[in-house]
């Protein structure tokens, strides 16, 4: 099967700011992606060059199998976007945006009206579509905008940062939206967040990109499975710290040890902890905390950078 | 392409006549202009002319100004608050993206002019051509709004605040009208300026409308001044044209 989005060794610089450097990403037919990554990482970027909307200065890209260079008005007419700063005009109402977004796309009047009312039902705006959209809250924005990019039932996706500034009831319903298209319309969908948890519920796939470069790529749960099954943390005073040798034992996955902090990842936390506490008491350090958790996307991005990937919400 | 021109000049059109205040403006100064400019300054002119006549063609040159200016602001804003990504994700013609925001700037300004005049007939000024002159005279205005509605959007495609944008279109804007033959008769400037004008897209505009409205003498052939008129306006929606489309870049 063809891949419905490709993109090859992309890369975008702002002057003196490289904000892409080398990005491949590759998008199946009915899966969604997710770009992961802290704020300036360039997810907005890529996206950009994707949606026709910036040159890349290097690579290539296709989606649905047309040159977004060469044919983008092939490409313009498959994909809905939204974008991470709303666009809504606030002198109209959400029925005038859907309409006026439905006439750019050519849709004609009875069918406009038609879709209108489903995805007003879809994303339950109810009465509200007719107020001036300078009224609504940023969670019925959201809403709004999903529905607009949806008007012309596009094959594919991009969603940037779809569900920021929500609360956590709209975030889920956000989801649900996204689960519900990919599932029953089959759309692939490319989405940027840096909420791992985000990732981790709707990603088929997760890029997660830091200063403009793809530093891991794979499944949510592939990416979880390289730290081991569960990672032990300690906190406190590791400054007479060597590796120790069972590290290279094959229950040990990872091991990362800065002077405040370490982790370990293991096949089984509570039968090696033990021994990693015998370890680390013996070399004279002082330990203040420890805690057996299961990893997460957030460690596997620590792991990746060195650096917490810190969910804004 | 026409859909999507359309559809971007309607939607400009019903934000327009639901804004209040951008409205109001709009008819309130065009009376200014008229009491200010025909028959204020018109005062202090020699001879003893129809100064609101003489006048008028400058007047309605300077409200197509203004127009190109708030469209120009317009599409700035929307290219600032990224509502321009909207249409520009669409599967439709670049050029139907301008020409939606050239027409509905024309359309504005068309609607000012129509206030325009009906004021200063009011106070005095009178069609002195036929009707030849007169459609001249409407040609050559709807050219010279298009004209300058194209520059102002060439200049708000690359500004890259309001500032800046007011900053480069003060520069052509009221100079161009005094450098021109709009505002006063040529005979007593000096020899430079009277080159200047030659240049300058206001005379082109001048030299075809006046005679519809005014006693003039002419300093080119008229039809001379329409087929300028007419490079100028390919010249510069081809300069907006390009610039928007290295947006992308
Ligand atoms: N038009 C531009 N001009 C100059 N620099 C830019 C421009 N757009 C982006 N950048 C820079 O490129 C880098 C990547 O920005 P980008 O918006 O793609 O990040 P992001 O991952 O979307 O971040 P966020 O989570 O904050 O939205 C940043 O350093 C940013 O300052
Ligand atoms: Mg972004």
């Amino acid at each position: 099967m063809q891949p419905m989005i490709q993109a090859r060794t992309l890369a975008k610089r702002f002057g003196e700011v490289v904000a892409v450097r080398n990005i491949s990403v590759s998008v199946m037919p009915g899966s969604v992606y997710a770009l992961l990554g802290p704020n300036g990482a360039g997810k907005s970027t890529t996206i950009n060059m994707l949606t026709t909307l910036l040159k890349p200065d290097q690579g290539s890209i296709t989606i649905n199998g047309h040159d977004v260079e060469r044919e983008s008005d092939l490409v313009r007419r498959v994909i809905g976007v939204t974008f991470q700063d709303l666009v809504l005009d606030r002198d109209l109402t959400g029925r005038e945006a859907l309409d006026f977004a439905g006439r750019l796309y050519n849709i004609e009047a009875s069918k406009r009206r038609a879709r209108i009312t489903d995805l007003v039902e879809m994303v339950g705006l109810g009465d509200a579509i007719d107020r001036m959209t300078g009224t609504y809250s940023g969670g019925m924005r959201r809403r709004l905008e999903l529905a607009r990019c949806l008007m012309m039932e596009p094959k594919v996706l991009f969603l940037d940062e779809p569900t920021q500034g929500l609360d956590p009831q709209h975030r889920a319903l956000i989801w649900d939206y996204i689960r519900m298209l990919k599932t029953q319309q089959g759309m692939t969908v490319l989405l940027t967040t840096h909420g791992m948890d985000e990732a981790e519920a709707l990603a088929d796939v997760v890029g997660i990109i830091d200063h403009g470069k793809m530093m891991h790529e794979g499944t949510p749960s592939a990416l979880i499975g390289q730290l081991g099954s569960d990672l032990i943390r300690l906190s406190g005073t590791f400054t007479h710290l060597h590796t120790p040798e069972w590290t290279s034992e094959q229950w040990v996955t990872s091991w990362q040890a800065s002077e405040t902090e370490i982790r370990i990842g293991v096949d089984i936390g509570a039968r090696r902890i033990t021994q990693v506490i015998e370890f680390v008491n013996q070399s004279g350090n002082t330990i203040e905390e420890v805690s057996i958790t299961r990893p997460s996307l957030g460690d596997v991005f620590l792991q990746a950078t060195g650096r917490a990937l810190r969910d804004e919400r | 392409m026409y859909t999507a021109t359309h559809t971007i000049w309607l939607r400009h059109m019903r934000k327009f006549f639901r804004n209040r205040e951008e409205l109001g403006g709009l008819i309130i100064q065009p009376i200014l202009w008229v009491a200010l400019f025909g028959i204020g300054m018109g005062r202090m002119l020699p001879g003893d002319g129809d100064y609101v006549s003489f006048m008028l063609p400058g007047i309605l040159a300077l409200t197509a100004l203004g127009s190109a200016t708030g469209g120009g602001m317009m599409f700035l804003d929307e290219r600032l608050r990224g509502i321009l990504r909207e249409y520009q994700v669409a599967p439709i013609p670049r050029m139907s993206i301008l020409l939606g925001h050239i027409l509905a700037t024309v359309s504005k300004s068309f609607f000012q002019i129509f206030i325009v005049l009906s004021v200063a007939f009011v106070a005095g000024a009178r069609i002195s051509g036929d009707i030849g002159n007169l459609a001249m005279s409407v040609v050559a205005l709807i050219l010279f709004a298009v004209g300058f509605a194209s520059i102002a959007l060439a200049v708000a495609m690359r500004s890259k605040s309001i500032m800046g944008y007011h900053g480069m279109i003060f520069l052509f804007n009221l100079p161009m009208l005094f450098a021109s033959n709009a505002l006063y008769p040529l005979e007593n400037v000096p020899t430079w300026m009277r080159w200047l004008a030659m240049f300058n897209p206001a005379t082109w505009y001048i030299e075809v409308a006046r005679p519809a409205f005014a006693v003039h003498t002419p300093i080119m052939s008229s039809l001379i001044a329409l087929t300028l008129l007419c490079a100028f306006v390919a010249w510069s929606i081809q300069i907006a044209l390009s610039r928007f489309r290295a947006m992308t870049s």
